[in-house]
């Protein structure tokens, strides 16, 4: 625990300097009121309405978040592997190829299911 | 230190067998062009599950009494009787999936959009379902088997996932069908949820999460009784929804008549058998010591389950959410058997009781779903009970042996669902447990009641001048009720070799 | 680079948490002003080295040499007016510069900046806080300024940013798995997630016994695990979304992304100083990981005293002004690339090359570990070798039929349209009417005359 103190030190010097310096920010600077500067921009033209919880967003989104999650929990499952690396062995290789191998399985079907494709 | 595990591969080969074949499936779906997919899917799963069952079989000869995978598969002769009933119920669920008609043609395109009857004029199929279904197969296996609270809730996963994404692909009444998805997505989310609270409450009380060292804790640890009854109360939740026991019971109809037949014949059968065995295992090992504290919670579940299930059944107008709350009913039945523990001689009693029927029952409900998937429509199948009034002057035989589908279910002499019926209500008033063996019979008795109305519509009935037509049947869903039919007799009329086998693999309890 | 025997080892994971608050508070503080004078001049030293790159002199108004001109830009930014639109979500709109700036403070606690030293008379290692999952804690962070660029978007409640946030979010979460997994060889060679402890196992190489000689090995892992390196290096781009991969940001593109509704006020100036911050973050992980950390490079480490006290700052100093001028001279040279080769490039090209390069070096590793068995890996590695192969070679081959088909239909589609113009419906207007070119007597062209435009246009 006592790692962490430091890292708790730096955190709350950063956030009070972030905290501070978004907080000042509306009175160091002058506030003249114009109707247009309440509008979001859109390059100069009247701005689209918004449905109220933000509208929708395409879906290849999601899906990367979803794929990123996947990998990064296989990244997760390799971490420690790598570091006791010496301990496990020869088991441990062939264990981490066949569990590198079944994701790659997943991650094959993705590929050919269009499904890294970016439009 | 870390050292490598050992890993007894024999007696984990039908689980790898089934996991294996279920990503050369996914590997199948990557690769293979459109037309060939089926081809080789419907072998390679068939084989797949035939080939497990014969490793579980050879197993069980060798008479294997093990912990597995350090500690975390407990392979004993429950374990072994299950995997072999899942195994049978999966095979012929998924001889039920090998018809076309029955999966969507693009999961992904929104119903009533162009993508979608483009996607239908071309001929696409989701093949998905193939590789889908094993691994909800392979999760049904390891559910039962687990004997970590971690492998358990893993295990619950595997299984359940795969069912989601299956609940939302029946071709016809798209949007039904993903309203059952996501129900059952939701619903089950959330109990699994309750699970993994209830584990970490659990592995509170105990320091480990193996169900032998949470036993051995209920003796030696005290002042820390709320976490162990919240703990249990909590586990008791998720595992109670999977089962569909009431209060947890909302979600079975509304999937069961949402799902695409097949899917739903496979949830009924192997997922009911999966979930029972996982929570004899986890209340009879881990909680065992505690069953004065919950056996009357679960004597009130097992009544309100019942009556639920009957009551809440005479009311329904379409046949799969009849035999949903059917289902539900018999989840009720069993669980008379499961509350009445007592010792060893009467638990060894009550499991070879459950066992037996969970077998016959699951094997009933297949074949009864295989029949439904036969009645057809312009628009699908044929759900709604009126459209099969008049089947027994259309199509005699398919009527007759839907009718001795249901009288099983009621219970009737000389089918397999008298034999589990009496087994569970003896095994259950030796326990002590005759009130609920009471509830049991008169609950069996109103059940008896919304059975004979549709035996009586369809026999009795002038059939629809529209009326739906019987689909010929495929080699394999002919295959699948033909043999439910068999099994259902030959349970009925000669149970013995399948008491003897029940009583077998219950003798060694469970293995920790 | 090379050290023969093993140089003054620095501290190891046990000599931390040891010092008291006062020794932490003024390293944070050291930290916080490293990294806000770091951002002041890396702004300066950007502008000027563009700048001399592309010919021209770059920012020299302010102050001798333009050294004020961070300065300048900070107080412009400090005094300019702070919009908040009406139809803004408040609190994400307030906090979403904060998400984003302190996750990249915190991700620089772990980076050893020396050995132990003697500050004010208590020993202490030159570096924050050390964890055992230290790498695992950058990437934790580098994860959670994720949050504040999706929230700035989603926040302001505006089309452009929340697509920008979007577009910029994906990116950052699809380089972090190719960073991580480059990272993964890394650790099999040193056994630690803790940054101290690869600094201190990259101070003695092994030796490389061939043919009765025994050469001593860089101890770097950039020359042992190359491979690795370059992945980290993309990666690095695409996280910090700099050129070539700042479609999300740059100039023209979906106006500002997801900071579009940040008025150039100080919520502004936490944006640019989290990206800065982040530059360094990443340019500070990859000296630790490959660079050896502190150590000095091989001509001065000859020299004894070149690992011990502070000095060891100074070559760290010098590496990452060295990468900072990477990432500059990289935007100055290299054009930006379309967001969907990115997404391609970051999915399809460096997560399978960087599973397939962890499998060799955890193979070759285990090889070396136990000399027997060798037959079993090599017949493992062959297989997978010629796997690989196939597959190559079979969808090679598929993707060259498709698109040979792919340019015969659209061969076909043009000579259908330049025999009968109207085919597919599309509205075209008489080709016979006389054509006027302006005020140059050119005759009227005719229908013969007239050249088409087709897809291989053979000029």
């Amino acid at each position: 625990m006592e790692l962490y103190v430091p890292i708790l030190i730096l955190a709350v010097l950063a956030a009070g300097f972030a905290i501070f310096s978004v907080g000042i920010a509306p009175f160091t600077g002058p506030a003249r009121w114009n109707r247009a500067k309440l509008d979001a921009y859109e390059c100069g033209i009247e701005p689209t309405p918004q449905p109220v919880g933000g509208g929708r967003f395409p879906l290849k989104y999601m899906i990367t978040a979803m794929l990123f999650i996947v990998f990064d929990i296989e990244i997760i499952f390799l971490y420690p592997w790598a570091v006791a690396f010496d301990q496990l062995g020869l088991f441990g290789l062939v264990e981490m190829v066949l569990f590198i191998v079944t994701v790659l399985v997943a991650y094959a079907y993705v590929w050919r299911r269009r499904g890294l494709d970016w439009d | 230190m870390i050292s490598a595990p050992t890993i007894e591969y024999l007696e984990i080969a039908p689980l790898l067998l089934v996991f294996g074949a279920a990503i050369i499936g996914v590997l199948v779906e990557a690769f293979a062009p459109r037309h060939l997919r089926s081809a080789f899917h419907i072998p390679l799963t068939l084989l797949a599950i035939a080939g497990a069952f014969v490793l579980t079989v050879l197993l069980a000869v060798d008479k294997t009494r093990t912990v597995a995978v350090m500690g975390a598969l407990a392979i004993d002769g429950t374990t072994l009787f299950l995997w072999g009933t899942i195994l049978v119920l999966a095979f012929i669920s998924v001889l039920l999936m090998n018809d076309e008609g029955q999966f969507v043609a693009q999961a992904a395109a929104v119903p009533g959009s162009a993508e979608e009857q483009e996607a239908v004029l071309e001929g696409q199929a989701q093949t998905e379902v193939y590789p889908l279904a094993l691994f909800a197969i392979g999760g049904m296996l390891i559910f039962p088997a687990s004997n970590d609270l971690l492998m358990l809730f893993v295990a619950l996963e595997v299984m359940s996932l795969p069912l989601y994404l299956l609940c939302g692909l029946a071709r016809r009444r798209r949007l039904l069908s993903q309203e059952a998805a996501v129900k059952y997505f939701l619903l089950g989310a959330f109990s699994s949820g309750f699970l993994l609270y209830g584990i970490a409450m659990l592995y509170g009380y105990a320091g480990s999460l193996d169900l032998a060292k949470i036993s051995a804790a209920l003796g030696t640890v005290s002042g820390m009784d709320p976490l162990l009854v919240l703990g249990t109360a909590l586990l008791g939740v998720g595992m109670l929804f999977k089962i569909g026991a009431a209060p947890f019971q909302a979600w079975k109809p509304d999937v069961y008549q949402g799902a695409p037949t097949p899917v739903t014949a496979l949830m009924a059968s192997g997922t009911l058998v999966a979930a029972f065995g996982a929570l004899l295992r986890v209340f009879w090992v881990a909680l065992g010591n505690l069953d004065w504290d919950w056996s009357p919670i679960l004597w009130g579940v097992a009544i309100l389950t019942m009556v639920i299930g009957v009551i809440l059944a005479i009311t329904q107008t379409d046949i799969k959410r009849m035999l949903a709350y059917s289902s539900i009913a018999h989840a009720g039945f069993l669980l008379t058997a499961f509350v009445a523990t007592g010792g060893p001689e009467q638990n060894r009693v009550a499991l070879s009781s459950i066992l037996f029927y969970l077998a016959a029952y699951g094997v009933t409900t297949v074949g009864a779903f295989a029949v439904v998937t036969m009645v057809r429509d312009t628009g699908g199948e044929a759900g709604h009970l009126s459209r099969w009034a008049g089947l027994g002057k259309r199509s005699p035989i398919l009527a007759g042996v839907f009718a001795f589908f249901l009288l099983a279910f009621a219970g009737i002499p000389l089918t397999s669902g008298f034999l589990g019926k009496y087994a569970v209500f003896q095994a259950a008033v030796a326990g002590g447990a005759t009130p609920l063996v009471i509830v049991g019979v008169v609950t069996s008795a109103i059940a008896a009641f919304f059975y004979a109305r549709v035996i009586v519509l369809m026999f009795f009935s002038e059939p629809a001048a529209d009326g739906p037509v019987i689909a010929a049947p495929t080699v394999g869903t002919a295959l699948v009720v033909a043999l439910a039919a068999t099994v259902t007799v030959v349970l009925g009329v000669l149970p013995q070799p399948m008491l003897d086998l029940a009583g077998a693999a219950a003798r060694s309890l469970f293995v920790y | 680079m090379t050290t023969m025997l093993a140089g003054p080892i620095g501290p190891s994971l046990a000599d931390f948490g040891k010092d008291p608050w006062w020794i932490s508070l003024i390293k944070a503080v050291f930290i916080f002003v490293f990294l806000m004078l770091g951002v002041l001049f890396g702004v300066w030293t950007e502008r000027k080295l563009i700048s001399r790159m592309q010919n021209r002199y770059g920012p020299n108004r302010a102050g001798k040499f333009g050294l004020l001109q961070s300065v300048a830009d900070g107080l412009k930014m400090g005094l300019k007016e702070d919009l908040m639109p009406r139809t803004v979500d408040r609190v994400v709109f307030f906090l979403a510069p904060v998400i984003i700036a302190v996750p990249a403070f915190l991700a620089f606690s772990i980076v050893p900046f020396g050995p132990m030293v003697s500050m004010f008379g208590v020993q202490t290692p030159l570096q924050l806080t050390d964890l055992p999952v230290a790498v695992l804690f950058v990437l934790a962070m580098a994860s959670m300024g994720v949050y504040g660029i999706v929230l700035a978007g989603w926040g302001s409640r505006s089309p452009y940013a929340l697509l920008g946030g979007l577009r910029s979010s994906a990116q950052v979460i699809s380089y972090e798995i190719a960073m991580a997994l480059s990272l993964v060889a890394v650790f099999l060679f040193a056994g630690t997630l803790s940054t101290s402890e690869i600094v201190n196992a990259q101070a003695a190489g092994g030796t490389w016994e061939i043919g009765g000689l025994s050469i001593p090995l860089p101890s770097w892992y950039v020359v042992m695990l190359f491979p690795s390196f370059l992945i980290y290096v993309v990666t690095m781009l695409g996280e910090t979304n700099r050129v070539p991969f700042d479609l999300p940001e740059g100039e023209g593109e979906l106006v500002g992304g997801f900071h579009t509704e940040y008025s150039s006020s100080l919520k502004f100036a936490m944006f640019m100083l989290a990206e800065y911050v982040n530059m360094f973050t990443v340019s500070a992980l990859a000296i630790t990981m490959f660079f050896g950390g502190w150590q000095a490079p091989w001509p001065i480490s000859l020299w004894d005293g070149a690992n011990t006290g502070w000095w060891p700052m100074l070559w760290f100093f010098g590496k990452l002004v060295i990468a900072f001028c990477f990432f500059v001279w990289v935007r100055a040279s290299l054009p930006r690339v379309r967001y969907d080769q990115l997404m391609a490039l970051g999915w399809k090209l460096l997560i399978p090359i960087s599973l397939a390069w962890i499998v060799l070096v955890a193979t070759v590793r285990a090889l070396r570990l136990e000399g027997g068995d060798r037959t079993l890996v090599m017949a493992m590695l062959g297989v997978i070798v010629v796997v690989i192969g196939v597959l190559y070679y079979a969808f090679d081959t598929s993707r060259e039929r498709k698109k040979k088909d792919q340019q015969a239909q659209v061969r076909e589609e043009f000579a259908r349209l330049r025999n009968e113009p109207t085919a597919g419906g599309f509205p075209v207007p008489p080709l016979d009417l006389p054509h006027y070119h302006g005020v140059s007597s050119r005759p009227a062209v005719t229908r013969a005359d007239s050249k088409e435009v087709t897809s291989e246009a053979k000029v």
